[in-house]
């Protein structure tokens, strides 16, 4: 076979295999059926069951409150990231587990967590009440969740490449006449932006598909705040297994186009990087 | 621009990096500072840079006090041994950093910048490698690069950390040459770091030798290899067979041999003698040490034997080829051992 490569690692054919077999199984598989089920609706019913008002309403939520949560983590999850490794402080380890915590803990006890705090009677809630600023129930909320959940993804790209990074290249710099700030933008951030930017791509991703922690938070309001995956879950509950189908294939379909713009991205700034020695 | 190191200490934790060292750069001259690993020669230059505060002491820039002064105003440029080059970057936008960094009014304009790079490129012999980035070059063209990007901001001092630390033997010698060369051009106060005591001894105008934070022996290479001011120094700077013997009447004995000792009677004191500074003989003198011949290595145009005596570790003699083929010197052979120069040190 012409990509068969000598190789001192035995088991190629077996590992690979086994991981194409995985994969089909467990992401390709289920995929497919989404696929093949939305294609007994003919075009007209698929098209209009994907652009009705409500549901064109959700896309503009979910799409929308991700993009916010996702730009949010990076710019406070970059801060994070360079507060663990620049600097040494007292509970420096206790912070550093705390940011896994959204990992860990079940999004509906975020949800619920998060609504009862910033709920117009709630602890944070009541001082924003007065200025007239709803938090939960709003698409507000929905951002709040959406960046307590994909917080980690940030944080945990790029603090190793953070750690990574030569002190050597800032003292050149330094050496060379570049304020702090210069060395921040013409250094620091071209070195870390492929980081950045998949840390950037898997909070998207995380938040577009987030139902848990976002549905006690919402208020769920038709066209105000309405997620999509909602509108999955309510096509689902009145047995329209077509019409939820198809909504999910609009969003599988927006995911993968995005992420793939993304990773385009990413694989640009990694080449103009070149190999690491 | 000349520089004072004024009685400059610097601890990091319990250890002593430099210890009240005393040290003055003359202007235009090319000075290495020579060491073992941590003896404190990179937190020396790292503090002359401005990379490092020392803890106690002062610096001074052509008489001015720099001891404050932030490197980015330092104007000096520093070369790493690793390069530190902008991974990002071009070759050409590299050495253009340090002028595009520069406030609005004193930054050069985009015609001058390209002037100024390309002239820095053909200095340093790499003008064709200005689009490359450089995970594309050789680590000797790396360095080179590293070399003009340091000297585009057109600094008053040159510091160099282990240049050539990380190259392969024949760049080095090559890269060594070359740098001499250009510091033969540009006479910039240049000052630079390293472990190899034969690098020391080719490039530079005067070598510091150091140990353990202190200076041990100040001065030019023929100085500091020809007259040893420590018996550190003369160990470091090349092979070196030791004998233990104690001085008595100023003269310290080693089997039949005796040395004349400048230092005064002592029960206890060390014999140094260079590889190559002794004779082999198959007549027993009487002022010979005998020994009994039993490895030889034959290392391009010396060969090294070592030498079996009684009482002591083995003893390295160093030949000339055709000296080792005219004696047919065999290992196994009975041989005596002329020491021509040697150095009595009292035992610490």
């Amino acid at each position: 076979m012409a990509f068969k490569q000598h190789s001192v690692l035995p088991g190629f054919k077996l590992s690979l295999g086994y991981t194409l077999l995985y994969l089909s199984l467990i992401v390709l598989l289920p995929l497919a059926a989404l696929i093949i089920k939305t294609s007994h609706l003919d075009w007209a019913a698929f098209w209009s069951i994907v652009t009705e008002p409500r549901v064109m309403a959700s896309y503009k939520v979910t799409f929308g409150t991700s993009l916010l949560a996702a730009l949010i983590n990076l710019v406070f999850g970059l801060l994070i990231a360079w507060v663990l490794v620049r600097y040494p402080f007292p509970g420096k380890r206790l912070v550093d587990a705390l940011v896994d915590l959204p990992f860990a803990l079940p999004t509906a006890v975020a949800g619920i967590a998060l609504a009862t705090i910033y709920a117009p009677n709630g602890w944070i809630g009541q001082w924003f009440e007065p200025l007239g600023l709803k938090i939960a129930f709003t698409p507000l909320g929905i951002v709040l969740a959406l960046t307590f959940i994909t917080l980690p993804f940030v944080v945990r790209t790029v603090q190793p490449v953070l750690q990574d990074l030569e002190k050597e290249l800032e003292e050149a710099a330094a050496s060379l006449g570049a304020t702090r700030g210069q060395v921040f933008y013409k250094i620091i951030v071209p070195t870390i932006l492929p980081a950045l930017l998949t840390g950037f791509a898997m909070a998207f991703a995380r938040a577009i598909g987030e139902y848990g922690s976002v549905i006690f938070i919402a208020g769920n309001m038709p066209y105000v705040s309405e997620i999509t995956p909602l509108m999955i879950i309510s096509k689902l509950e009145q047995y329209d297994y077509l019409g939820a189908t198809a909504i999910a294939c609009v969003m599988l379909a927006v995911s993968f186009a995005l992420l793939l713009v993304i990773n385009g991205l990413q694989w640009w700034t990694a080449k103009r990087l070149g190999r690491r020695k | 621009m000349s520089i004072a190191i004024n009685a400059i200490s610097k601890r990091f934790g319990d250890f002593v990096a430099l210890d009240n060292l005393q040290l003055d750069i003359a202007s235009g001259e090319l000075l290495a500072l020579l060491g073992p690993s941590g003896c404190g020669k990179t937190t020396l230059l790292r503090i002359i840079a401005g990379l490092e505060t020392p803890d106690q002491g002062q610096i001074l820039f052509h008489g001015e006090d720099a001891t404050d002064t932030h490197v980015r105003e330092r104007q000096v440029g520093f070369v790493f041994q690793h390069y530190a080059l902008f991974r990002h970057m071009t070759v050409f936008e590299n050495v253009a950093f340090g002028l595009r960094v520069r406030p609005k009014k004193t930054r050069p304009s985009e015609t001058e910048i390209k002037r100024k790079v390309h002239e820095l490129l053909s200095l340093v012999q790499l003008d064709w490698l200005a689009d490359r980035y450089p995970a594309q070059l050789s680590g000797g063209q790396r360095q080179r690069i590293a070399l003009a990007r340091a000297l585009a901001v057109e600094p008053k001092v040159l510091l160099l950390d282990e240049p050539f630390g990380a190259l392969d033997t024949k760049v080095r010698k090559e890269l060594r040459r070359w740098l001499r060369r250009l510091h033969d051009e540009m006479h910039i106060t240049s000052v630079f770091v390293t472990h190899d005591q034969e690098e020391a001894l080719e490039v530079a105008d005067r070598v510091v030798v150091m140990n353990k934070g202190k200076i041990e022996q100040i001065g030019t290479p023929e100085q500091v290899y020809d007259a040893p001011a420590t018996p550190f120094v003369y160990q470091f700077l090349g092979d070196v067979n030791l004998f233990h013997s104690r001085v008595h009447d100023g003269w310290a004995e080693v089997g039949a041999a005796r040395f004349a000792a400048e230092a005064g009677d002592s029960d206890k004191a060390v014999v140094y003698v260079r590889p190559h500074e002794i004779e082999l003989s198959r007549v027993a003198t009487d002022k010979a040490i005998a020994g009994v011949i039993s490895h030889s290595r034959l290392l391009g145009a010396t060969v090294r034997l070592e030498v079996d005596v009684k009482d002591a570790e083995v003893v390295e003699v160093e030949l000339t080829r055709e000296r080792y083929q005219e004696g047919g010197w065999q290992v196994g052979e009975p041989v005596w051992l002329n020491p021509r120069e040697a150095r009595v040190y009292p035992a610490a």
